[in-house]
């Protein structure tokens, strides 16, 4: 436990909504092991602003391991149907090289079936879809060769140990001998050396998530697919994890990451795509998504609470009564919350605080999902 | 081939690493020494028996060892695909560069090794039969051959089931009653259809049947196994006197055993299957011979089982195929 505390940024020492990576080379990219499918706009950036020296450019059979646009994963009208149920139901998005998409929608809203389409697990009955350049439906080994999947559960195999899962997996992605070397580095990117010789079963959960997830980079992939990634985990192990999504996205990787947690999103992700019931409802860019707001609840709160509400009501103000929170104001946009706080300053209010009470991903997020119930 | 020795060495240690594995194997070899020892001391005074208490002991060993590994494959195997799918460990093995083939057959053979180590842990057995005689070591070769290949069949049957089912309950019981089918199904569908042949006019013609008992293990096994040497004919010196015409005559000679059938389980199911091949009115004189009259029966079970074993692969293996387009109810991919 003693390394984990020396290595890793701690979360209060970091300005809120920047998380800086923790220094550890992921070797996305640059130490490809296999030959690539083809070249990406994205295969420059990975490898550090360097030409990328050494890379066989091949063609598989004719297809040209280009997506439209270039982008890592792309879905295109994408449905699938299990008997009567309508798992997918439309789905469009694009998931660019370099950035982190990030995937919300309800339970059962079919997140979970669109990343075993793309992982090339489960067949989509129409629609087109890209991962890498390929068709995960007929290129499925073009894909499996450079696409990373965590699933939302996963399991180990008993009494194996961290560095013979690893090895294992580099095995099984056709390694061959440098399966030993992949696997060492991972340990330390996954920060587990001193647990590397124990069976995996007493590693916590924390740990064996981020062995999970190291898994998936075996083979450098540049696109990963991350189900559910932070799920029961500490906060802690949640900002380290969002620390290495950014930092596999800025090596250049496509990540596409869905999660509940709005808030890890809001601070990881580049791109929103809403989910609701089997179709895309929506898309945000994440800077965008704070810039432009719409009506939303402000929450208020000055030294005195009886100025703060005589003030709101000069104005003319909707507001509820004051808890010891605050008062709850609705506004329009920014800019009337803007005119609001000026207001109360100009009035004498001592205001504390004025901030919105949900995130604008939120607020996205109920309306978009919220509209079609 | 790569891929499936990549699965097969990580089942292998997986099955080998888990702590009720040294159990299941020290306690197959105890109840295998002690029905050794029981049979030995059962045997152990019969006159009828000397030369051939090494053929008994063999016999009934493997025999005995064959219907422990009917018991114990299924437990093993039975939840190999399943099994890893609701521990979620299948998925991230599907979307390596394994494929369906290699997982599939890497399974197998894993399984497969698994159950020829616990063949290997009645070797010291084996060796105290062949000291008590009897046992020429070609036989042992041929029936362990055997043996293990019906073993990889029983793995074979119970990895398909596994990925055919969904639940890994259902599916270690369905292995069960493959194995049940195998063993009890084959001779009792091999007795009813035997009934159905009688006619007013003619006897049960067994030589239409035959077939129905053919895959049995234990007739695959017991036919395929090289006829065990006969023992040397114990001979006495018997004194006789005869009388003839009011005079006496005192004979002196040797008598020898005219038996030439040695006591060998192995060797009484094969003459036995052998003789069910034979017309019936040829089966009115009992043949004496050590081999049946009919002809080998094992050639057809054991062909059967083998491509029944190769079937359930190719069904394992489709099983396996990703990505998949139909899904059967209750099936979680990953």
């Amino acid at each position: 436990m003693v390394s984990l505390k020396a290595t890793v940024v701690r979360p209060e020492t970091l300005p809120t909504g920047l998380y800086r990576a923790p220094p550890v080379d992921i070797g996305i990219g640059c130490l490809r092991l296999k030959p690539a499918h083809g070249d990406y706009p994205g295969l420059r950036r990975m490898c550090g602003g360097r030409p990328s020296e050494g890379v066989p450019v091949t063609v598989d059979g004719g297809v040209t391991g280009q997506t439209p646009g270039g982008d890592g994963v792309v879905a295109h009208e994408v449905w699938r149907r299990f008997g009567a149920v309508e798992a997918l139901r439309g789905v469009n998005f694009t998931a660019a090289y370099g950035e982190v998409t990030g995937m919300v929608g309800p339970n059962g809203a079919g997140k979970t079936t669109l990343f075993l389409v793309l992982a090339t697990l489960l067949a989509h009955d129409s629609g087109q879809v890209w991962v890498g350049g390929f068709d995960p439906a007929h290129h499925a080994g073009a894909v499996r060769d450079q696409m990373g999947w965590v699933p939302d559960a996963f399991g180990f195999y008993d009494n194996l140990t961290a560095r013979e899962y690893l090895t294992f997996a580099g095995a099984a992605y056709g390694l061959g001998r440098a399966a030993k070397d992949r696997a060492e580095e991972l340990i330390g990117v996954a920060r587990l050396k001193e647990f590397s010789d124990q069976p995996v079963h007493v590693l916590s959960r924390g740990q064996k998530q981020r062995l999970g997830f190291v898994r998936a980079l075996v083979h450098s992939p540049r696109v990963l697919l991350l189900d559910e990634p932070a799920a029961g985990l500490d906060p802690y192990s949640r900002v380290e994890l969002r620390a290495l999504v950014r930092q596999l996205a800025s090596d250049g990787a496509a990540v596409v990451v869905s999660s509940h947690v709005l808030s890890d999103l809001e601070q990881m992700a580049d791109r929103v795509v809403f989910f609701d019931r089997g179709v895309t409802v929506g898309e945000r860019r994440i800077d965008d998504a704070v810039r432009v707001s719409g009506p939303r609840v402000w929450r208020v709160w000055a030294l005195n609470a009886a100025d703060l509400v005589a003030a709101l009501d000069r104005h003319g103000y909707v507001h509820t009564p004051p808890t010891a929170l605050g008062v709850d104001v609705e506004l329009d946009s920014d800019v009337a919350a803007a005119g609001l706080i000026a207001g109360l300053v100009h009035d004498g209010v001592q205001v504390v605080s004025c901030a919105p009470l949900t995130s604008t991903l939120e607020a996205t997020y109920l309306q978009l999902t919220g509209e079609q119930a | 081939m790569r891929g499936v020795f990549t699965v097969a060495r990580l089942e292998f240690t997986v099955r080998v690493r888990a702590g009720h594995w040294r159990w299941l194997l020290g306690g197959w070899f105890v109840i295998l020494v002690l029905f050794t020892l029981l049979l030995r001391l059962a045997i152990g005074r019969a006159p009828t028996l000397d030369g051939s208490r090494g053929t008994v002991m063999y016999g009934g060993l493997q025999l005995f060892q064959l219907a422990l590994a009917l018991i114990v494959m299924p437990a093993l195997t039975g939840q190999s695909i399943n099994g890893d799918r609701e521990r979620g460990t299948l998925g991230v093995l599907q979307v390596t560069d394994l494929s369906a083939f290699d997982i599939a057959a890497g399974k197998l053979l894993a399984a497969w090794a698994t159950a020829c180590v616990f063949l290997v842990t009645s070797a010291p057995l084996v060796a105290w039969s062949m000291i008590e005689g009897g046992v020429p070591v070609f036989r042992v070769i041929v029936v362990t051959i055997v043996l293990a290949l019906l073993l990889g069949v029983i793995c074979a049957i119970s990895l398909g089931l596994s990925a055919l089912l969904a639940r890994s309950t259902t599916s270690s019981v369905l292995s069960y009653l493959a194995v049940f089918t195998l063993t009890v199904g084959t001779l009792l569908v091999f007795v009813l259809a035997t009934g159905l042949t009688a006619t007013s006019n003619s006897g049960a013609r067994t030589d239409n049947t035959w077939v129905f008992l053919a895959p049995n293990p234990f007739v695959v096994l017991a036919d395929a196994a090289p006829v065990a040497p006969l023992p040397r004919p114990s001979c006495r010196t018997v004194t006789q006197e005869n009388i003839t015409n009011g005079h006496s005559q005192t004979v002196t000679g040797e008598v020898c055993s005219s038996d030439t059938t040695n006591v060998d389980p192995l060797g009484s199911i094969s003459r036995a299957v052998r003789q069910l091949r034979t017309q019936p009115d040829a089966s009115a004189t009992f043949s004496p011979g050590p081999i049946g009259r009919g002809g080998l029966v094992w050639p057809y079970g054991l062909g059967f089982d083998l491509l029944l074993g190769a079937f359930m692969l190719a069904v394992t293996t489709r099983r396996l195929r990703t990505p998949r387009h139909h899904l059967a109810r209750g099936v979680r991919l990953a």
